[in-house]
């Protein structure tokens, strides 16, 4: 992939600034050798740009004087997490510099009387969780990677996760961010009056500016889950089973729907039973005490019965527990067993309009030799849509074209083009389908206030 | 080899979740340290965009090759494949240089080392094959480098139990595949296999003239050594006509089971079902009939990367310790103890803050002493616990068993 041809010029101001960086920052920050640049070349997305350099900052302090240093040679700089990400944000797109921050990983402090937590951008969430759940307390974001994604990375992305129905996404949590800018100068938002910054950084994909702290909001642990699987032979009553337990003043903490190409896919995949006639899956853990479940998990049963269920079975033992979502987890290995190569969109549309969607997916495929598996956080209308293609260039330009049709029906339900992955490149041709001009340009002075010369992850969120 | 690296690395989609269980990356947080990195590496070299360098030979031998993210992966990768042809294409183009440079740099600088080396090698060489590189398969014994080490046993355990103790109806004849390890230092866990099985009414053999598993070889990427190695041992193993193989080696197991079938091919599947790790093979076949009076020590156990993640055997250890002794189970029973091969010398600060990891979780579990069932971890546990003057004794479990069987027959005779 050539994205980016460097002039001459570009390239002396690279070379002095190496040379600067390498001075100010200290040799053992920084990798230049190719075998090492290598491996900071990706993300998620399988793309590979490599970049010219790798710092790997200390502290506030390394993270402000490279960011000077970037800046004064306009020198592209991309934050780096996990590198998890499933839209590109971590690419070094146009070459420059990589800034992995998964050194700076210290769980600043937890105070549990005031139920926040301080942490470093490099400290990977299920730590974290683990951590606070030692005083009892819950850091509910959680994405499917949380055991490997970073926080920085998360708050960056503004990650979802299996649990945003009830509990929010990391937008919901984020409660004081310092932030280094483009110019090195470090700035503390949130929890003071005036305008919100610190939402207007959650979710800006370092196009803006590095975390260097975050603090987070934590609230009580739940005691206890129960988990139930509801199994449908009709997809649309398993959408209606959904509806009617939110319906029910319920809000469960996991509420995922499975269809049938996807059940098809994990069906005989390891640990899997599912039997023939299911054609549609609601997989549901519910949160809280004794009481609470004992409460809801009969009414969510009963409900799913009325919605044609043909079976509901609780989970009574914690391995019980396990099979059941040890299928949710086996679906997106199990989904290369339909085609070799799989595009995923996180499409989010308004609840009352997913069969909708789902049919209008339905006929966008028609006739087309590609499958697509629908599943997802149905409870908030979050639907992870993958089209699976195989080897053959056509396949690939055909799955490209399907998407871009999916897109604009999102649009036109009044849906979003990303729920919880982000924008990336990956999705930055789509943004002028949901945001209109007058908004997209205001977005676009955000960024070149706080980044005049562009030297902020250069190549995402936006196209022109 | 059966699948091509160069397609395999393809099958990696990027999604990191390796760096969930990688014990290397758990410590540097180096994305080179961790298989997404190396595979981006397998990767660029089949592509001609990098050549085999010191720089990349590093990040190859960065790797612990515990197969944990294989385990986990949720793409499929075999990773195995990928590290093993990375190693190769190290010695192949780079050429084996290392074990002069390990005596060079970590022998010959330390008198008491030197001197170890020559009493050692004094020991192995009517073992060496007549073939040039034989005595890699001994090398566990040098990367010992600045380490407290075991002593050598006087006699080893090959030419102690040179003739078999006959049975008079033994209900199955096995033999014992004993590995390095306890062939020249931990001689007592080859007694405590034949002394339990012979318990058991099973008849132990110790074919005569097997070598070293290969493994030490397989890791500098000297797969030709390895496989003269797996040649020998298949005749000598294949001559008996023995029911089954044991080994109380969770590496050593691993490679005659499963690498030995890329080595010698399909034509090894006959044997390697037969061949078992100790624990699997006494609750497999003697699991309900054996007595034992439990010991009164607080045992637990530490679980094998080799023996674990490869082959995800947890229970069986267990059940027996549990039989044996007062078994409490540690937290991160599973975590690596850094221990083990070509890693613990170039990595050195590494497989250290490996093992303090895993010291730490046996002394929070409040047991008295850890057993588990590769002598590479005892002998890397042991050597946590001796710099640390703890009275935490380090054991296979087999010894615990062995102890409590012998218990229980005395309780008997009273």
């Amino acid at each position: 992939m050539k994205l980016f041809q460097k002039t001459k010029r570009e390239v002396n101001k690279h070379q002095k600034a190496l040379n600067e960086l390498i001075r100010v920052v200290g040799e053992e920050r920084v990798l230049s050798a190719i075998e090492d640049r290598i491996c900071y070349s990706y993300d998620a997305t399988k793309q590979k740009v490599i970049p010219d350099i790798v710092i790997r900052p200390g502290d506030t302090n390394d993270v402000s004087n490279t960011l000077k240093i970037a800046n004064k040679y306009e020198v592209p700089i991309y934050a780096r997490g996990a590198g998890s990400g499933l839209t590109g944000g971590a690419v070094p797109l146009m070459g420059g510099i990589v800034f992995d921050l998964k050194n700076m990983n210290r769980i600043i402090e937890i105070r549990p009387d005031d139920f926040v937590a301080t942490v470093e951008p490099g400290v990977v969430t299920k730590d974290l969780q683990d951590e606070v759940a030692k005083f009892n307390l819950f850091y509910p974001p959680d994405p499917s990677s949380a055991a490997f994604s970073t926080l920085g990375g998360n708050v960056a992305e503004c990650a979802g996760g299996i649990t945003g129905l009830k509990y929010g996404v990391t937008r919901d949590y984020i409660l004081t961010l310092e932030i280094v800018l483009p110019d090195g100068s470090v700035i503390n938002t949130g929890g003071k009056p005036g305008y919100d910054l610190t939402r207007l950084f959650i979710g800006s994909e370092g196009t803006l500016g590095v975390f260097t702290k975050i603090t987070v909001k934590l609230i009580p642990r739940p005691e206890k889950i129960q988990t139930l699987a509801a199994y449908f032979s009709d997809k649309d009553d398993a959408i209606d089973a959904a509806d009617l337990i939110i319906d029910n003043n319920i809000l469960p903490r996991t509420l995922e729907f499975l269809d049938l190409m996807t059940i098809n896919a994990v069906r005989g995949y390891t640990g899997t039973d599912i039997g023939k006639d299911v054609k549609a899956l609601l997989l549901i853990d519910i949160d809280g005490t004794d009481e609470s479940i004992g409460h809801e998990m009969p009414i969510i049963e009963n409900t799913c019965e009325e919605s044609n269920a043909f079976k509901t079975k609780v989970a009574e033992t914690a391995k019980e527990r396990d099979a059941i979502w040890a299928t949710r987890r086996s679906i997106s290995p199990a989904l290369y067993n339909i085609a070799p190569h799989k595009i995923n969109e996180d499409i989010c549309v308004p609840r009352s309009k997913i069969k909708e969607m789902l049919k209008r997916v339905d006929r966008i495929k028609e006739g087309h030799t590609i499958y697509i598996a629908n599943f997802g956080h149905i409870g908030d209308g979050n639907i992870h849509v993958n089209i699976m293609y195989g080897d053959d260039p056509s396949q690939k330009e055909l799955a490209e074209i399907i998407v871009n049709k999916v897109m604009r029906e999102v649009v036109e339900l009044g849906g979003s083009i990303s729920g919880e992955h982000g924008i990336g490149n990956m999705k930055s041709q789509f943004m002028e389908l949901e945001i209109p001009p007058h908004e997209y340009e205001i977005m676009k002075k955000f960024k070149s206030y706080f980044d005049p010369k562009g030297i902020m992850n250069p190549g995402k969120m936006f196209i022109r | 080899m059966t699948t091509d690296w160069k397609e395999e690395v393809s099958k990696c989609s990027k999604c990191g979740k390796c760096q969930t269980v990688c014990p290397v990356f758990l410590e540097t947080g180096d994305e080179s340290s961790v298989s997404r990195g190396k595979i981006s590496l397998a990767e660029a070299l089949r592509d001609k965009q990098i050549v085999y360098t010191e720089k990349l030979r590093d990040h190859v031998y960065s790797c612990k090759k515990c197969m944990r993210c294989r385990t986990v992966c949720p793409s499929d990768v075999d990773y195995e494949v990928i590290i093993s042809a990375l190693l190769r294409g190290v010695a192949d183009e780079m050429g084996v240089p290392l074990l002069p440079k390990i005596i060079f740099r970590y022998i010959l600088p330390r008198r008491i080392l030197f001197d170890l080396m020559l009493r050692i090698g004094s020991k192995i060489q009517r073992f060496i094959p007549g073939r040039k590189r034989g005595q890699m398969r001994h090398l566990p014994l040098l990367f010992m480098g600045k380490r407290w080490m075991p002593t050598l046993a006087e006699k080893t355990a090959l030419s102690k139990f040179r003739t078999t103790q006959k049975l008079k109806n033994p209900k199955m004849r096995v033999g014992l595949f004993t590995g390095c390890l306890i062939n020249y230092i931990y001689v007592d866990i080859a007694e405590a296999v034949v002394d339990v099985l012979n318990r058991m009414n099973i008849e132990v053999v110790i074919p005569q003239g097997q070598l070293c598993c290969g493994t030490p070889s397989s890791s500098m990427g000297d797969h030709k050594s390895s496989k003269q190695l797996a040649e020998v041992n298949r005749e000598v193993l294949e001559s008996h006509n023995l029911d089954a193989i044991v080994s109380a080696c969770a590496t050593c197991t691993k490679s005659i089971k499963l690498d030995y079938l890329r080595t010698l091919g399909p034509s090894w599947q006959k044997m390697s079902d037969k061949i078992y790790d100790i624990s699997e093979f006494i609750e497999k076949y003697c699991g309900d009939d054996y007595k034992t009076k439990p010991l009164g020590k607080k045992v637990t156990y530490h679980d094998p990367c080799h023996l674990m993640w490869v082959r995800g055997i947890t229970d069986e250890p267990r059940d027996i310790l549990k039989k044996s002794s007062d078994f409490v189970d540690m937290d991160m029973a599973g975590s690596c103890c850094g221990g083990g091969g070509i890693f613990t010398i170039i990595h050195y600060d590494l497989t250290l803050k490996m093992l303090e990891r895993k010291v730490k979780s046996i002394e929070r579990s409040g047991a008295d002493t850890v057993a588990t069932n590769c002598p590479g971890c005892i002998m890397q546990i042991a050597d946590g616990f001796a710099g640390k003057d703890s009275s935490v004794k380090t054991t296979h479990s087999i010894q615990i068993l062995q102890k409590a069987l012998a218990n229980g027959d005395v309780s008997k005779e009273k």
